[in-house]
């Protein structure tokens, strides 16, 4: 075991009270909503910003220079399966996240400023840290929420009070003064489902939550036929209006799974997206995309919030291209439905109706002992990897999956599970596409096939440079035009990708990031060569 | 809820190196007896029980990852077999992985029933080598190389062709069963898993016959050997490896099938299980403990 020398423990000690003295004269944790409606120097959270665009304001990369695209730094990240987060960028250090842990990079150049780790150790995935105020919020796989200081590391406190959950591993969102948080299991036993929880900025205290499955009292219980609602999920960050202080976020599937019989009914408030008062976590309104769902559908796929005319009408939009093969579009100030269509060629489960937006699914594709093929399949259409929306192009941006699955059930029994398999009709098979889909029609614009890719895949971003961002499950990351679809650049990272990627600038330099296998690689533009360094 | 988060099951032809936190990989390597349960299958089949209900919820089905641990087997792929041996997993069994969440199950679960969780995890990593087929084992080789015709693509020792995969280690790769249904099933694919999360960039194992042509004009028959969104690797029928660049490729078709799937119906029955013994037999067998340090390695 390796010792510190006297003059290293002194530095050790020099270092904590350094850090002791810059928590207390540091600026403390406010309740305003700091975030830029726009990502451009920093990309503070997960999505870039509250509405979840991933539309930055930053201009250097081009479609006309991407081609003198290089790689500027690389950093291991050591002891986790890999990486699923999206760092953040803040005040030019970047904050790299796992369950009880982060890394602190100088982001120009990837060194290590510093690391924080807390017991238990885990290899586990997660999907990254908040930074605001100058503090970073890290979940941790017991059922807590750190603040350290953004700083050092140093941790100021430890989430307190409120039930007993088990966390999803989805970054926290910081909004109004909370922390927001979600997790799968609420309580220690069972299935306790989906649930969002809500702490305080300045101290950690507990705050409030909301369940996904309806408690006695609530009219939404009856959806469940006498039955004992289960499962919904919430393993994904939401979005926040800052105006109409709404949070949204979109609830996972009903349980079990795959068999509908042990719940009759719709199954509220399973594969929704839901709009909660910030303040107290009451629900505003809901949108079921999948009623009584047997095929895994969940609705937890990133929410994207517009503002648009849409059919000649200013419209404060909730946008979602949902597991189920729909692409929604919502009002977000009162969840009427406006439009769904199909955003990948076959779309068999059911249909939606046109003019309520209410899924309807068809018999036919009940999984059952013998096996159904079913499409989307479970895996869905899309799933996690984070969409992009550009006001410039008009355009939705979507990691798409075309193909189909099969659902076997293990019994007849009611409450059967089992899991699914991609169709084993070639036809059927599993293939990734980076999709442009027009924002307000959903006609499909352009796709960039992204060869062997077959499953979940990363997510992308686009800039007012003009260029989407789109690394791909095989290693590859492109650099394609935002309007057409034109690859202008590429680069083999060497190791499977399922983070979506994030951009920043430091000392006036654009770079782009993306966490791949278990190393974080930025990439921006060649120094521009002087006069001086042209003389031979 | 079927996401790489909380579940990932097994699947494919190039699976995953076990990756086990890095205390548990630096424990020390215990030696002892052989597991007195090993390839007994009613103890398996008890090992399995008892892993299903106290195991899955951290590792998953079948060890193939779980919300919260590793992945602690994959059944396949040799060279990436899990780094720890059968007497390092069940240390960590009995004693716990100092550092991560994995509990000591030593006083929770009698010993007999960690030694049959520790037989039934040595059945999921076994490849046909841990159990060959029976059969004429000589005979088998001469199907190999004669009415078989399998060196007319696959090389086995040095010997044969370069279109097909490489059978010197296929037993030590495969199970017996999927060696078999490679011989006999047609449309031998292996389907992705909804929760699978790979964890290395495989090439492709599908060796299909492919016609290429150049916006030259010059065409490339072969077997692609991998692909991405700009470029193609070929092993061309000219026994040349191919390099090529997408944005010059016109066109590529698809040809028949390479591989025979009827060989239990171009071979005798005796034939057939003859070659399959001597499959079943090409590879060298994992070490039981692993492999000393060298010294001068470090």
């Amino acid at each position: 075991m390796r010792r510190f020398s006297s003059g290293e423990g002194a530095a050790v000690l020099r270092a904590f009270l350094l850090a002791t003295t810059v928590t207390l004269c540091g600026s403390a944790a406010s309740a305003q909503d700091s975030y830029p409606a726009q990502p451009g120097k920093d990309w503070p959270i997960y999505g870039g910003s509250y509405n979840n665009q991933r539309y930055s304001s930053l201009k250097e990369i081009t479609p006309a220079n991407a081609r003198q695209l290089q790689g500027k730094w690389m950093y291991h990240v050591e002891g986790l399966q890999g990486l699923e987060s999206v760092p953040v960028v803040v005040n030019g250090v970047m904050y790299v996240s796992g369950y009880n842990r982060i890394d602190a990079l100088d982001a120009r150049t990837g060194n290590v400023i510093w690391r924080f780790r807390r017991q238990p150790a885990t290899a586990a995935y997660q999907r990254g840290a908040a930074v605001a105020h100058n503090r970073v919020y890290v979940t941790t796989n017991d059922g807590h929420v750190l603040a350290l200081d953004a700083r050092t590391g140093a941790q100021i406190w430890e989430s307190k009070g409120g039930p007993k959950v088990s966390f999803s591993g989805t970054p926290p969102m910081v909004a109004n003064g909370k922390i927001l948080v979600s997790g799968n299991r609420f309580g220690t036993a069972g299935d306790g489902g989906g649930f969002i929880q809500a702490y305080d900025e300045q101290t950690g205290d507990y705050r409030w939550t909301w369940r996904a499955l309806p408690e006695n009292g609530d009219p939404a219980l009856e959806s469940w036929g006498g039955h004992t609602p289960g499962g919904g999920p919430i393993w994904i960050g939401g979005a926040y209006d800052p105006e109409l202080k709404l949070v949204y976020y979109g609830t996972g599937q009903p349980n079990p799974q795959w068999s509908g019989k042990g719940r009759p009914g719709d199954n509220l408030y399973s594969d929704c997206i839901v709009a909660l008062d910030i303040d107290t976590g009451k629900l505003k309104w809901y949108f079921q995309n999948t009623p009584h769902d047997t095929h895994d559908y969940d609705s937890t796929e990133i929410i994207v919030l517009a503002d648009m005319t849409f059919k000649g009408k200013p419209r404060k939009v909730a946008l979602q291209a949902n597991r189920n093969g729909y692409y929604y579009i919502l009002d977000r100030t009162n969840g009427e439905f406006l439009q769904a269509t199909p955003f990948v060629s076959r779309v068999d489960w059911g249909t939606v109706d046109p003019k309520t937006g209410k899924g309807l699914a068809d018999p036919a594709h009940e999984p059952t002992v013998k096996g159904t093929i079913t499409c989307p399949s479970t895996a869905g259409a899309t799933n996690w990897p984070s969409p992009a929306y550009n006001p410039a192009t008009g355009l939705f941006y979507v990691t798409a999956t075309e193909g189909c699955g099969v659902n076997t059930l293990a019994s007849s029994a009611p409450d059967s599970e089992t899991s699914y398999l991609e169709s084993p009709r070639d036809k059927e098979s599993w293939q990734l596409y980076t999709r442009a889909i027009d924002a307000k029609t959903g006609a499909i614009k352009w796709d960039y096939k992204q060869v062997r890719s077959n499953h979940y895949g990363p997510g992308l971003l686009t800039t007012e440079g003009g260029i989407v961002f789109s690394p791909e499950q095989f290693g590859q990351v492109s650099v394609l035009d935002a309007k057409t679809g034109r690859s202008l650049w590429h680069y083999n990272t060497g190791d499977l990708i399922t983070a979506s990627p994030l951009t920043y600038s430091e000392d006036g330099h654009q770079y782009l990031a993306i966490a791949s296998g278990t190393n974080i690689l930025t990439f921006g533009l060649p120094e521009r060569v002087t006069a001086a360094e042209k003389k031979p | 809820m079927k996401r790489p988060l909380t579940k990932a099951l097994l699947i494919g032809l190039v699976l995953p190196l076990a990756i086990l936190p890095a205390q548990a990989q630096r424990r020390a390597e215990p030696s002892g007896p052989a597991n007195p349960f090993a390839g007994n299958s009613q103890a398996i089949t008890q090992g399995e029980l008892i892993y299903n209900q106290n195991c899955t919820s951290c590792h998953g089905p079948n060890g193939g990852a779980g919300e919260i641990g590793p992945e602690i087997i994959h059944n396949l792929s040799v060279p990436l077999r899990g780094e720890l041996n059968d007497n390092q997993i069940l240390d960590v069994i009995r004693n716990g992985a100092s550092g991560t969440v994995m509990p000591a199950w030593k006083g929770k679960l009698t010993d007999d029933d960690i030694l049959k969780i520790g037989a039934f995890l040595h059945s999921l990593r076994g490849t046909a080598i841990d159990n060959p087929l029976p059969g004429n084992v000589a005979h088998g080789e001469e199907i190999f190389w004669g009415k078989g015709q399998c060196g007319s693509c696959h090389m086995l020792g040095g010997r044969g062709a370069l279109r097909g995969p490489d059978l010197t280690n296929v037993a030590a790769e495969y199970k017996s069963n999927l060696i078999v249904d490679a011989l006999t099933k047609p449309n031998h694919r292996v389907y992705g898993d909804g929760g699978v999360h790979l964890r290395a960039l495989p090439a492709m194992d599908t060796y299909d016959a492919v016609h290429v042509t150049l916006n030259s004009g010059r065409t490339v028959d072969g077997v692609l050997l991998n692909q991405d969104s700009y470029s193609l690797q070929v092993m061309g029928d000219d026994n040349e490896l191919h390099l090529l660049d997408r944005s010059q490729v016109k066109a590529i078709a698809n040809k028949p099938a390479l591989m025979p799937t009827d060989y239990d119906k171009r071979l005798t029955k005796d034939e057939f299980a003859d070659l399959m013994a001597f499959l079943t037999r090409q590879g060298r067998k994992a070490p039981v403990a692993s492999a000393p340090r060298n010294a001068d390695q470090e």
